[in-house]
């Protein structure tokens, strides 16, 4: 009995010992490490038959929320022009700077870009690049524009993963920006 | 444990209907005692039966001076005696119910039958004869007795298994569930759920990210053979997070020195044909005194949920749990050592993942998820895997004056991980596999209760110091920062019990100290905040007769923000909206008044609570004028914001025994919640439901026993308060859903039974959403659920 008795005390010792290893988690802090993070957006018309290179771009470096986005470019382009349309994604948050754009190419086949101008006359878009399984891209295309207006040019970029079939239905946004259009 | 013994006049007797008394020294009485109970005689009753017994705690075996022992309805009540003894005389035969309490346990009733017995008549000469004799199992609980606490145990709590602990306690009157599809639910308690709702998990504050509202308590329901709700705030006993209520979730008491004894669950369920099986067994050593063993484990497997007209995908879970404890018993002395791990690892519906307000609108305009699926058991991304390891250690000592000593120790580690829909562009990142979200929570917990031996055998009382020590490690996406949180609380507490009144009164002082450590602009920057906070409680019982009971009580708790409302900074993908945490948030503080009364006859019983929760500096999110810009598009705009908040709801729940077997019961809760500070409603509060059921119980056949038929509806109205443009999608419309159960048990052998149960959930496959299951937006709730329960116990 004194035998089970002495035994439990010890073993009461022991588990309190295991309960007081203390640790500070302030030395613990990891970088944030967000492996989709898109922080800008550009867009590069290129008038066809010339060398005349417009870029429009959307950045917010610091990522969502924090600072408030520090480039929302408005698209100016001319009317009934036709224009090569190449889109490049980074993110600056990291150093050295992330090109998603090479990272959005090598999963092309799980990677739709989706170009929606409103009203729909104001610039037409044809996709330019295809996949392995044939299915459109939108890293370069064409861009048409119509007669002289303004209005909004939505730019998705469709995370599609095994779901990719040629339309926006399936997979959810990674980009959505709506750039104000101007065809002067 | 508390022992009756109770005799009639010396010539009139009964059989003995159960005989179950554990102590060795007893046994030979009741061999003797059952082998006279055969050769009994009745005559004329008179009233000179008398029950008289001792009381004594389950754990020690020590007696417990100072408990009342009553008879229901009758102003007949004495107290135990410096050996735990009692004695009520001079009683006519006739039924009785007969109740024990004292301070520190849960009140225990027990049927008694003191008629002169059979019908036969038997011809016994002068011998002294013994009736029978009632073993009663006293649990220990801390729970304030003027509150309102509803248990779920024994047969109630055996048709929830295989069900999560969220799921298993919405029979309770005042309770739902928030979900997260079907597998994650979390408790609501009168409109207050996650860090509004504390839940105590074998004596010990249960510390994971509870402020997630897609975090489901990381227990294993099988542990407990006891599982309670107090409404109400009960911040006193239990400290902060106490607004809402308390759920204690209670193993059975180690079985010190008794035979081997087990028990084995099987669960199956058609929807996501999951199964579940669950053992333990338990025992006590023959070669070492007061020693007591268990061990308990838990497999769960289920895969894609169906809704009447589609498959979900990605909704499969698994889980593997396993809990050891040992204990040991000497004299006044108990030590007790427990572990328990839980592993789950969910699914979660894929068609929820959504990038931008745009997605969530569309996927509300198409009505039905665009991801299609079939059945299948493989769980992918998106997905969660949540560890909860609890090491705990108690020991307490009675003295021999009646007073007690109480100190626990426990370790909980928390051990998080959450996988998005994506899987990171970058392939050699993406071959890591790498969680997006990580926390790893530790906690240290450590309490010290001292029980005062009653003062005049009316008063008792306990005063108690509990600490915490935490600390969080998060990587991946930044969302809540690191933080070290130590927490200590002092509180007293004091109860005055006759046969009519229990009074009670007590005191609570926390101070907690907050560290927090975040990356900004790739700089470690720190943060200091302490809070403290006073709370009390006092409350009435009232006894007015057997029948008819009253309890009044008025209680604080109060809550610190946690770090997700200090600090949150980003979309929240699910609800598609943008959070923002306030760094400048004090603690929130609930002021509680709760009174219910129950009048209760054989044939019909009915109880009715009312209750009236004012919350001072009430945490919300509010929603800012102007959206947030990002590169997924403008997203709506919250902020954690404070305001006074008033929860007001009346539970009624009643029975009624119209036909012989045939009983009606119906639960109603309502609940009226109103942002007093902004004249106006808040979202996420449960719509009012009303639960009727039609049971009937069927006569027992040879072996068979307890078999019953029951039908049951639910009907859950829409929730119309609701604050105006604050959602994508208005509250969906009402719901009814039918219900139908059966069940009966099979007495193997005296040692062996097998209970079987029968449950079909949704009936008619009706399609339906609720407002509190997060994923209304996306999809429809869960389809007709059949599912068949066999448990089989042996050695008891």
């Amino acid at each position: 009995m004194k035998m089970n008795r002495k035994l439990s005390w010890m073993l009461l010792a022991t588990m309190t010992m295991a309960f007081v290893q203390c640790k500070d988690s302030g030395d613990d802090v990891e970088p944030d490490d967000e492996n989709e993070l898109i922080t800008s957006v550009t867009l590069k018309f290129t008038e066809q038959g010339t060398s005349n290179v417009s870029t429009f771009s959307y950045k917010d470096a610091d990522g969502d929320g924090g600072n408030a986005p520090t480039k929302f470019d408005t698209i100016a382009l001319k009317p009934n022009t036709t224009y090569t349309l190449a889109i490049e994604l980074l993110d600056e948050s990291k150093s050295p700077v992330d090109d998603i754009t090479k990272e959005v190419e090598e999963e092309s086949d799980e990677h739709l870009f989706v170009y929606t101008s409103s009203p729909a006359a104001l610039l037409t878009y044809t996709y330019g690049d295809k996949d392995k399984n044939n299915y459109p891209i939108g890293l370069t295309g064409s861009a048409k524009t119509g007669a002289a207006g303004h209005g909004t040019l939505k730019v998705q970029l469709r995370h599609q993963p095994g779901a990719k079939n040629g339309t926006p239905t399936p997979g959810s946004d990674d980009v959505n920006l709506d750039f104000h259009l101007k065809v002067q | 444990m508390i022992l009756f013994l109770q005799r009639c006049n010396k010539k009139n007797v009964t059989r003995c209907p159960r005989l179950r008394m554990p102590a060795v020294r007893f046994s030979l009485l009741i061999l003797l005692l059952s082998l006279f109970s055969r050769t009994a005689i009745a005559q004329k009753p008179a009233c000179e039966c008398f029950v008289k017994g001792v009381v004594k705690d389950q754990h020690t075996g020590q007696p417990l001076i100072g408990a009342t022992v009553l008879i229901v309805g009758q102003s007949t009540g004495v107290f135990t005696d410096q050996n735990g003894r009692y004695e009520l005389r001079n009683l006519c035969p006739g039924n009785y119910t007969l109740e024990c309490r004292i301070i520190g346990y849960s009140p225990f009733q027990q049927k008694i039958d003191l008629t002169s017995g059979h019908e036969e008549n038997f011809n016994l000469l002068e011998q002294e004869v013994h009736l029978h004799d009632v073993e009663i199992t006293a649990h220990r609980t801390d729970a304030p007795s003027s509150q309102p606490l509803t248990t779920i145990s024994g047969a109630d709590l055996d048709k929830t298994r295989g069900q999560t602990l969220g799921e298993s306690l919405k029979g309770v009157t005042g309770v739902t569930t928030l979900q997260t599809g079907s597998s994650i639910a979390k408790p609501v308690i009168h409109g207050l759920h996650s860090n509004r709702v504390l839940i105590m998990n074998n004596g010990i504050r249960q510390e994971g990210q509870q402020w997630g509202s897609e975090h489901a308590p990381e227990i294993d329901p099988f542990i407990a053979t006891r599982i309670s709700v107090v409404k109400g705030a009960a911040g006193v006993r239990y400290g902060s997070d106490a607004i809402g209520g308390v759920i204690l979730v209670e193993p059975e008491e180690l079985p010190v020195d008794k035979p081997i004894t087990g028990e084995l669950n099987a669960v199956g369920f058609s929807n996501g044909r999951q199964g579940v099986l669950s053992g333990t067994v338990q025992g006590g050593l023959n070669f070492v005194k007061g020693f007591g063993w268990r061990a308990q484990g838990t497999i769960k497997r289920g895969g894609n949920i169906r809704t009447p007209n589609y498959y979900l995908d990605n909704t499969g879970i698994s889980e593997n749990n396993f809990s050891v404890a040992a204990g040991y018993r000497h004299k006044g002395l108990g030590i007790d050592v427990f572990y328990s791990r839980f592993d789950t690892q969910i699914g979660i519906f894929s068609g929820s993942h959504i990038g931008s307000v745009t997605d969530l609108l569309n996927v509300i305009k198409n009505g039905e998820p665009f991801v299609k699926s079939g059945f299948s058991y493989a769980i992918n991304r998106p997905n969660q895997n949540a560890t909860h390891e609890l090491l705990k250690a108690e020991t307490h000592y009675h003295f021999n004056d009646g007073n007690r000593l109480q100190w626990t120790i426990a370790r909980q580690y928390n051990n998080r991980n959450e996988f998005d829909l994506h899987r990171p562009r970058n392939d050699s990142i993406a071959a890591l596999n790498h969680p997006e979200l990580t926390f790893k929570l530790t906690s240290l917990t450590n309490d010290v209760v001292w029980d005062h031996k009653p003062l005049a055998g009316k008063i008792s009382g306990q005063v108690g110091v509990s600490t915490l020590y935490q600390y969080n490690l998060m990587s991946g996406r930044p969302l809540i920062p690191n933080f070290n949180q130590f927490n200590i609380g002092l509180f007293w507490i004091e109860r005055y019990v006759t046969s009519k009144w229990e009074l009670e009164a007590g005191l609570r002082y926390d101070y907690r100290t907050l560290k927090t450590y975040r990356i900004v602009n790739r700089e470690k920057i720190a943060d200091h905040f302490d809070f403290s906070n006073f709370s009390g409680t006092a409350g009435a019982t009232r006894n007015f007769s057997e029948r008819f009971s009253a309890r009044v009580n008025v209680g604080t708790a109060w809550r610190a923000p946690n770090v997700s409302e200090l600090f949150s900074d980003g979309v929240h993908h699910g609800a598609a909206a943008y959070e923002k945490g306030d760094a400048t948030l004090q603690p929130e503080k609930a002021l509680n008044s709760i009174a219910s009364v129950k009048y209760a006859t054989p044939k019909w019983s009915v109880e009715i609570g009312g209750y009236y929760n004012y919350i001072f500096d009430f945490i919300y999110l509010k929603p800012q004028p102007e959206p947030i810009l990002t590169i997924r598009g403008a997203f709506p705009y919250f902020k954690y914001t404070q305001t006074d908040a008033s929860f007001k709801g009346i539970d009624v729940s009643g029975s009624w025994e119209f036909v012989k077997r045939m009983t009606i019961s119906s639960k109603l809760t309502y609940l009226r919640v109103y942002d007093e500070r902004n004249e106006g409603y808040l979202v996420m509060i449960p719509p009012n439901r009303l639960d009727n059921a039609l049971k009937y119980q069927l006569t027992d056949r040879g072996k068979w026993k307890d078999g019953f038929i029951s039908i049951g509806n639910l009907l859950v109205a829409e929730q119309k308060r609701v604050p105006a443009n604050s959602d994508f999608l208005p509250p969906p419309k009402a719901y009814s859903l039918w219900s139908l159960q059966a069940g009966a048990t099979l007495k193997v052998s005296e040692k062996q039974q097998l209970e079987i149960g029968v449950n079909v959930q949704n009936l008619f496959n009706t399609v339906y959403r609720d407002y509190l299951n997060r994923f209304r937006y996306y999809a429809d709730d869960m389809g007709r659920n059949a599912s068949l329960r066999l448990k089989w116990k042996f050695g008891a």
